[in-house]
């Protein structure tokens, strides 16, 4: 098997010695810097790098999608649903007394966060079927009219979804730190496969239609198919990071199909670096950092004292003002750097060690 | 609930009211599709600045609300020229998807430049016919509504002898036809998308001066009419502005009815729903080519 050699390969490589580091340098960081604000911000950078990585997974097959939200929605939904479900019947199981914090609800919140992800994907094949023959302008449309038919039904089936007003999952994994190791082993577990499936056949038949689909098709690629296993595997790290999200936010209602969250995993790619896949966590870093950093109580005294002259008819121009700026960015990005910050970086970098070089090779 | 024949065709003019405005929103729209083969999903906030441009215009000068759009007009167009010159010619001839990019990055600068400058409450234009309206048998219709449909009449019939009786125009449509031929043919090509992208605008901002006289309007109201254009042009055929007249009307009226019989929370998803399903059965839309 092909996939198991790639797979053995891998865990006997640097990149997964690289992985391991990184997760543990990850998991080490809260200890160190003991800030709740700090631990909620990172945990929602890694949630946010699962759906931008997911969003970037299906941009790697040549398919851009303007309604991620809808899978973030239907995953989100789905896991809270099913895990409050699971919940209260746990609960009376035992007689009124919480489910104990263990094992048990780990493996549960873990399962129930799986399970909103198949869902996601189930109907991601559904909705698939009907995007892979569109291109562009036309599967950018379709995937955001999905979103808006998603918002439409949570709302008309408010007795299921309870989508207007939305509601509280109950929790299986207590917020904080354990809830930030739950995400970063999603995280670093969902954009790894990510990662290996693009090193395999799979991967370069997704990059092969991405550079031209009719020379693909003459090679023998099955487009069509190949097209709608993109769409499959994306809608469902896409549907797990909902069910991620809506367990750390502890809330979900119909908004988590807006447009500016289909935008949010579009955006992050771009900036940090389409096609790469340090791209949407460079991205999610940056721009979850952002806007984060405008909530911050002094922040928003400072900035709206020092604003509030200057655009007098808004009452706290900063959240406009960053969104204004992102945008700037977006589109500097796209015209000069369309390899994204990462390739800045990466440029940078080169450019650093180029200069350190001669001095190495004096010290040798 | 009960529906009067009263009812109904006041239904079918307002249909035919907000109808012409997605028409001349879609016109732009088709038109900047069908000279540069280029989507700007941005075209919404142009119609946004549009009705905000003449409503401070109208507020600020005293001018009349109709008046102000011209002048909206031509300050939009010289955006469009902007926009045009400084982002999506970067990017053409490029992937698809960059243009996707460049319009989500305007979406976002339009949006909150307009929050930033206008505020986030919601305005109105007034203007002359203000609160007057016409008094028929069992219905009343604005003045506005009908004044609207009048501009929009005579602003297509104004765009389309400008396309078909004039230089420029014959230059857009060879332009359209094939880039290439056209330049060696002598046309500026450059210089063609550049007029073209601001006519574009320049309707988008006439529909959005409209828009701001009949409906209140606040700097999110971009967005959904520029996905309802597009379902237009998607469905009365891109690139064909009589495609695009028709199904502006039809969608405009089916809208309405939606909205009577359903309720409004429908009316956004029974159009995505249309839409959909036309691009299941046709992929490059009902009178789209096959093929690039």
């Amino acid at each position: 098997m092909p996939l198991q050699q790639k797979i053995l390969a891998f865990l006997r490589s640097k990149g997964f010695l690289l992985l391991v580091a990184c997760f543990a340098i990850l998991a080490v960081i809260p200890i160190v810097i003991t800030d709740t604000f700090f631990l909620y911000v990172f945990t929602l950078i890694f949630i946010f790098s699962i759906y931008a990585a997911s969003w970037n997974f299906l941009a790697n097959s040549g398919q851009g999608s303007l309604g991620h939200a809808a899978f973030l929605g239907i995953g989100g939904f789905a896991s809270a649903i099913i895990g409050t479900r699971i919940a209260n019947a746990l609960i009376q199981m035992w007689g009124g007394y919480a489910v104990p914090i263990g094992a048990l609800s780990v493996a549960i919140q873990v399962s129930v966060i799986l399970i909103g992800g198949l869902i996601s994907a189930g109907i991601g094949l559904l909705i698939g079927l009907a995007c892979v023959r569109l291109k562009a302008w036309y599967l950018a449309m379709v995937t955001f009219g999905f979103s808006v038919i998603a918002f439409t039904l949570s709302s008309q089936f408010d007795s299921i979804t309870n989508g207007i007003n939305g509601f509280d999952p109950s929790t299986l994994v207590p917020g904080g730190y354990p809830f930030y190791i739950l995400v970063i082993v999603f995280a670093v577990a969902s954009i790894g496969t990510m990662y290996l499936i693009m090193k395999t056949r799979i991967g370069f038949a997704f990059k092969a239609i991405h550079g031209n689909e009719s020379e693909a098709r003459m090679i023998g690629i099955n487009t069509a198919k190949y097209k709608l296993m993109a769409f499959v595997i994306s809608t469902f790290f896409a549907g797990m990071a909902g069910g991620l999200y809506v367990y750390f936010i502890r809330f979900v209602d119909n908004s988590i199909f807006s447009p500016a969250n289909s935008f949010l995993p579009l955006i992050m790619t771009v900036i940090g670096g389409l096609g790469t896949v340090s791209g949407p966590i460079i991205g999610a870093l940056f721009l979850t950092s952002v806007t984060q950093i405008l909530t911050i109580p002094s922040v928003t005294q400072s900035l709206s004292s020092a604003l509030g002259p200057i655009f007098p008819k808004v009452s706290y121009a900063g959240p406009p003002l960053t969104y204004l700026i992102i945008g700037v960015v977006l589109l500097l990005i796209v015209i000069f750097s369309p390899q994204g910050l990462a390739a800045l970086f990466h440029k940078f970098y080169n450019y650093l060690m180029s200069e350190e070089k001669p001095k190495k090779a004096k010290t040798k | 609930m009960d529906i009067t024949a009263g009812t109904l065709a006041l239904t079918l003019i307002w249909g035919v009211a907000i109808g012409c405005i997605y028409v001349l929103l879609a016109t732009g729209l088709n038109v900047i599709f069908g000279v540069m083969k280029l989507v700007n999903f941005a075209h919404g906030q142009f119609l946004m600045i549009g009705a905000y441009l003449t409503w401070t215009i109208s507020v600020s000068l005293g001018l009349n609300a109709y008046l102000a759009i011209l002048v909206s007009m031509v300050i939009v167009a010289a955006l469009g020229v902007v926009i045009e010159r400084f982002t999506f010619r970067r990017v053409l001839g490029t992937e698809k998807l960059n243009e996707i990019f460049i319009s989500l990055g305007l979406i976002y600068i339009f949006e909150n430049a307009a929050l930033l400058i206008w505020g986030d409450q919601a305005q109105q234009i007034k203007s002359p016919f203000y609160g007057m309206s016409l008094q028929l048998p069992s219905i009343s219709i604005t003045y506005d509504r009908i004044v609207a449909v009048g501009v929009v009449i005579a602003v297509l019939v104004g765009f389309g002898l400008l396309l078909w009786k004039t230089k420029i125009g014959l230059a857009m449509r060879a332009t359209s036809q094939i880039n290439r031929t056209a330049m060696l043919m002598g046309i500026n090509v450059e210089q063609v998308y550049m007029i073209t992208f601001a006519l574009g605008s320049a309707l988008a901002a006439v529909a959005g001066g409209l828009y701001g006289i009949i409906f209140s309007f606040d700097s999110q109201v971009g967005a959904m009419p520029t996905i309802i254009a597009f379902a237009i042009i998607i469905l009365g055929g891109l690139g064909s502005i009589r495609g695009a007249i028709i199904g502006g009307l039809l969608y405009g009226i089916t809208e309405q009815l939606a909205t009577l019989f359903l309720g409004g929370i429908w009316s956004s998803a029974v159009a995505f729903a249309l839409l959909i399903i036309v691009l299941i059965i046709r992929p490059n839309g009902i009178f789209g080519e096959k093929g690039e």
